[in-house]
């Protein structure tokens, strides 16, 4: 994955956890997974526990421990009420983030489109 | 998915138990940080398993990786501090403890504190953290053994060459003395420190499971490990000490 979606996927891990814990319960490497499944490869993917212990520390989800037939207990993380709303209020932020970014992007592209053929000349005969 | 060789399982072991360690110099909680261990070391099978690269887990750096989970487990106020009051029980525990057998045996109305014992409880506090720290390095040093003897001879050859440049120190020269009175004083601040440390260790951290820390055996362990450090610094100071100095004397 290249620098800048490396970047982007930083700032925003937090919540694309969060939304992936919204859809069912899940583990650590379950979500890694599921991120993976959407694209979204993380560079070094242990970086998602400190950012699970902060959406624990904050109320947002929690940790339970699952038995299992095969081995040792499994750490499952689950949505709490808070964050729920959470989530909701992140949702209506990235979308206007969101938005505004394409506008400007869109709206490179259409100056670009627009722009008058005399002003490539000009600049290619200084 | 393939299987883990041995070796990379070693690695996994590893690195696991050096962030364990790391973690516990960070003063995050036992149950807390078994959790942590159990999630990691799961993370990491899986991940081998898929034919991932342990790198692709932990990052190049696992020290910053084990540092920056550590940052989010702790409220922001009690960084760092937590080692530092598990190091200053021991400390407080092995010196009354020795002062007071002393008294006791010697019938002696005050005990001195001489470098030699400043020197062991300051060496073997940078020894245990550097030991801990040392856990990174084990993709290279596969084996705590290793670790251990890498740092062993560490020591061994910084002696070696401070004797050989010429430095003489006078070991038996005391720094403190006191009678019975503080020693008991020592004691009881030991025990309320101790007492503290106890009560963080148990209730610090955000755990899923239930269980607490035995107490009996968190006690046990704790005055076993005083006790032998106590032991040690009575040998040190009889035996080793008058080897090292006949020692010298020949070299």
């Amino acid at each position: 994955m290249d620098t800048r979606s490396t970047q982007l996927l930083k700032g925003t891990l937090d919540m694309c956890l969060l939304a992936t814990i919204a859809q069912r319960p899940c583990y650590g490497y379950e979500m890694v997974q599921k991120l993976a499944q959407q694209g979204l490869d993380l560079v070094s993917e242990g970086s998602i526990y400190p950012l699970l212990s902060r959406l624990q520390h904050h109320g947002y989800i929690e940790g339970y421990l699952v038995s299992s037939r095969d081995g040792p207990k499994r750490k499952y993380y689950r949505l709490l009420p808070e964050g729920a709303k959470q989530l909701e209020q992140w949702q209506i932020e990235w979308e206007a983030f969101a938005q505004a970014v394409e506008q400007i992007l869109k709206g490179e592209r259409s100056d670009e489109q627009s722009r008058p053929a005399h002003t490539a000349t000009d600049l290619r005969s200084r | 998915m393939n299987r883990a060789d041995q070796h990379t399982q070693q690695q996994i072991s590893d690195l696991v138990e050096a962030c364990a360690g790391y973690w516990e110099l960070r003063g995050i909680a036992r149950e807390s940080s078994t959790e942590m261990q159990l999630e990691l070391e799961q993370h990491l099978q899986q991940a081998v398993s898929d034919g991932k690269s342990l790198e692709a887990v932990l990052g190049p750096n696992p020290a910053a990786f084990a540092e920056a989970w550590a940052r989010e487990m702790h409220p922001r106020f009690w960084r760092g501090g937590a080692r530092v009051l598990h190091g200053l029980v021991y400390a407080l525990s092995v010196v009354s403890t020795t002062a007071l057998i002393s008294q006791v045996l010697a019938h002696s109305p005050s005990f001195t504190f001489t470098i030699f014992a400043a020197y062991l409880l300051t060496g073997s506090g940078l020894l245990a953290l550097l030991l801990q720290l040392g856990g990174f390095l084990s993709p290279r040093i596969s084996t705590r053994q290793g670790r251990e003897a890498l740092m062993l001879a560490g020591v061994v050859l910084a002696v070696l060459v401070l004797r050989l440049a010429g430095m003489k120190v006078n070991w038996s020269m005391a720094l403190l003395s006191w009678s019975w009175p503080m020693t008991i004083l020592l004691l009881a601040l030991a025990a309320l420190l101790f007492s503290l440390d106890f009560w963080r260790t148990s209730n610090g951290g955000h755990t899923t499971s239930a269980r607490r820390v035995p107490t009996l055996r968190y006690v046990t362990i704790f005055i076993a490990s005083v006790a032998v450090f106590d032991v040690m610094m009575f040998v040190a100071s009889v035996a080793v000490f008058d080897f090292c100095r006949l020692a010298l004397r020949l070299v």
